[in-house]
């Protein structure tokens, strides 16, 4: 074990190991492409397998000399490209693709009001608002001493926290009917979306509360604070830095998921997509260009994510 | 009081209950007094339903019948687009009035549906990618695996369990033993992996003949198996509970049958009279 474990400090024996890897990768494939057709098949895997190993090791042998910034931008680069080469091998149509950009994004001709990526984003910001109160409630109804407080929360955590999300919309959607109450189909979505993030939210909320220390309320108790206030102006502003991170999560997770209201008939990004695809038969091109402007939402708010951390973080930084 | 009596009386107390949500003639008179119909339809189904990406505007053979229903009705039409399963689920609530979409009257959907009228018979047609050489008959498909939408007619039969439920179906026999069901959320995805190629995740694919006609005028590379398995009925479908909507809506369906419309619509988007 230990020899082993002596081989992999050292460097070359680390970019051999990761060379084998990527060349038994590379083999796996067929390699039917032009140029290696013609050979036996076990030839051009080993043909391809080795090219493929070959550029891997001295990509990582240029890549060491550099920077640590090249780095990443490198490593950035190099995998858009793969995926461009990727999507590239379908053949897809490129121009359906930019002729439904502006519908996928909810800016088509004729579209009504709220649709596409729009109603997406704006579903989702509704819904994580709801979300937070709830958890927010939720943590604070977990965390105290009323037993019917407690039951409840538990309650509803643990029951929206362990049914699938598509269960929790269609119930709301048609069952509610069922005693009188009909709701269109936007709320509807929003309603489970917050239901459902709120009860996965709480957890996150109670962490972050619970992670203060216990000091902190003793000394707030000891300023003459009453247990609302501390909870208000001590505790919360400071498990409010623990808690961003994963809701930040959260939300690009919800961004996603919000899909699902597509059921009950809601136009958002992936019904359009999936729409728009099926009209004319291009369901990849459709399908790419939907996960392509996920990407991009889920990128902006990883941005606005980042800044909210830091704004909560000044207390802290050394 | 015994159980049994408990549960008549519980089992009354309901059907009142229902009596009392919809009252006959409610959907109609909604209908009339907001001048507008309200129709459901799945959009993932050209050439019976789709989405014109450069317009946003529905078009399709289904869309055509519906717009003219309403026409007829002398209201306005509107779109609505649950999910196929949340249509077929019943109990709309009055969300939408009506379905033109295709649908085939079973008997487990009329327990939550009243089909008023069938407009058109699609036929059931097999397919096989191109290169395929083994199946050239329905029968051949036995014990092969098969691509068919979920809770469709299509996986019905495959299960030898399709009841079609209305007089004038046509008869049919089921051709194909112990076939592999695969499901798919819609017939076309079923399509799209048939077209990986022969084999690759399915053997053949079971679905409406325009659908497929359809794929393989958009480069889909497919042959038909023989002659079509079915020919299924299809029935405009509304919520129960209003016989003066199903009365207007035969009626009119009727009408549109005798003038020639009908026909003259399949023509349109079939190539071909589906009516009769």
């Amino acid at each position: 074990m230990s020899t082993l474990a002596d081989l992999l400090d050292r460097r070359d024996a680390r970019l051999a190991l990761i060379g084998l890897i990527v060349f038994l990768l590379a083999a796996a494939f067929p390699w039917t492409v032009p140029g290696l057709a013609g050979l036996p098949p076990v030839l051009a895997r080993l043909v391809g397998g080795l090219l493929v190993a070959g550029l891997a090791v001295a990509n990582i042998l240029v890549l060491r000399r550099m920077p640590f910034e090249f780095q990443v931008l490198l490593a950035w680069a190099e995998l858009l490209l793969v995926f461009a080469l990727f999507f590239w091998s379908f053949g897809l149509d490129y121009r359906f693709i930019l002729a439904n950009v502006p519908g996928l994004l909810g800016f088509g001709a004729g579209q009504a009001f709220l649709q596409g990526a729009v109603l997406t984003v704006v579903i989702c910001l509704v819904s994580i608002t709801f979300a937070t109160l709830l958890a927010l409630v939720g943590a604070l109804a977990r965390l105290s001493g009323n037993g019917l407080a407690f039951g409840v929360a538990t309650f509803y955590i643990s029951f929206f926290r362990g049914t699938p999300l598509l269960l929790q919309v269609l119930l709301i959607y048609l069952g509610l009917p069922q005693i009188g109450l009909t709701l269109e189909a936007v709320p509807a979505g929003i309603i489970a979306l917050s239901l459902c993030y709120g009860a996965y939210m709480a957890e996150i909320f109670r962490a972050g509360i619970e992670a203060v220390g216990r000091g902190q309320r003793e000394a707030a108790a000891s300023l003459g604070l009453t247990d609302a206030q501390a909870m208000r102006l001590v505790v919360l502003p400071q498990a409010m830095r623990l808690v961003i991170p994963p809701t930040g999560n959260q939300f690009i997770a919800m961004l996603k998921d919000s899909s699902l209201v597509s059921v009950m008939g809601v136009w958002e990004l992936m019904f359009l997509a999936r729409t728009y695809g099926r009209a004319e038969f291009k369901y990849m091109e459709m399908l790419i260009t939907a996960a392509l402007i996920y990407w991009l939402l889920s990128a902006v708010f990883e941005v606005i994510q980042a800044r909210i951390e830091r704004h909560y973080g000044k207390g802290v930084r050394p | 009081m015994s159980l049994s009596r408990r549960g008549a009386m519980l089992a009354a107390a309901l059907s009142l209950l229902a009596a009392g949500e919809v009252s006959a003639g409610e959907a109609l008179d909604r209908i009339r007094s907001a001048g507008v119909l309200t129709m459901s339809t799945d959009p993932e189904y050209p050439p019976q339903s789709s989405l014109d990406p450069a317009t946003n505007e529905f078009q399709g053979f289904d869309i055509d019948v519906g717009r003219e229903i309403a026409k007829r009705l002398g209201v306005d039409i509107r779109f609505v687009t649950p999910g196929w399963d949340v249509i077929t689920a019943g109990r709309w609530a009055g969300r939408w009035d009506i379905s033109v979409g295709s649908m085939t009257p079973t008997k487990e959907r009329a327990q939550v549906l009243d089909f008023p009228a069938v407009y058109y018979f699609t036929p059931a047609s097999l397919v096989v990618h191109e290169d395929n050489k083994t199946i050239a008959t329905p029968a051949d498909a036995s014990g092969k695996r098969i691509g068919v939408g979920v809770a469709t007619t299509y996986e019905s039969y495959l299960k030898k369990d399709l009841t079609i439920d209305v007089a004038d179906a046509p008869p049919f026999t089921y051709q194909i033993d112990d076939a592999e069901i695969r499901t798919y959320d819609t017939d076309l995805l079923a399509l799209d992996d048939l077209r990986l190629g022969d084999g690759v995740r399915l053997d053949a694919a079971f679905t409406a003949l325009p659908t497929i006609l359809d794929a393989i005028e958009r480069g889909y590379p497919f042959k038909i198996v023989g002659e079509p398995l079915f020919k299924e009925p299809l029935s405009v479908a509304i919520d129960k509970g209003d016989p003066e909507l199903g009365a207007e809506i035969t009626r009119i369906v009727d009408e549109m049958k005798a003038d020639g419309t009908l026909a003259r619509l399949s023509a349109q988007y079939y190539g071909t009279d589906l009516t009769q």
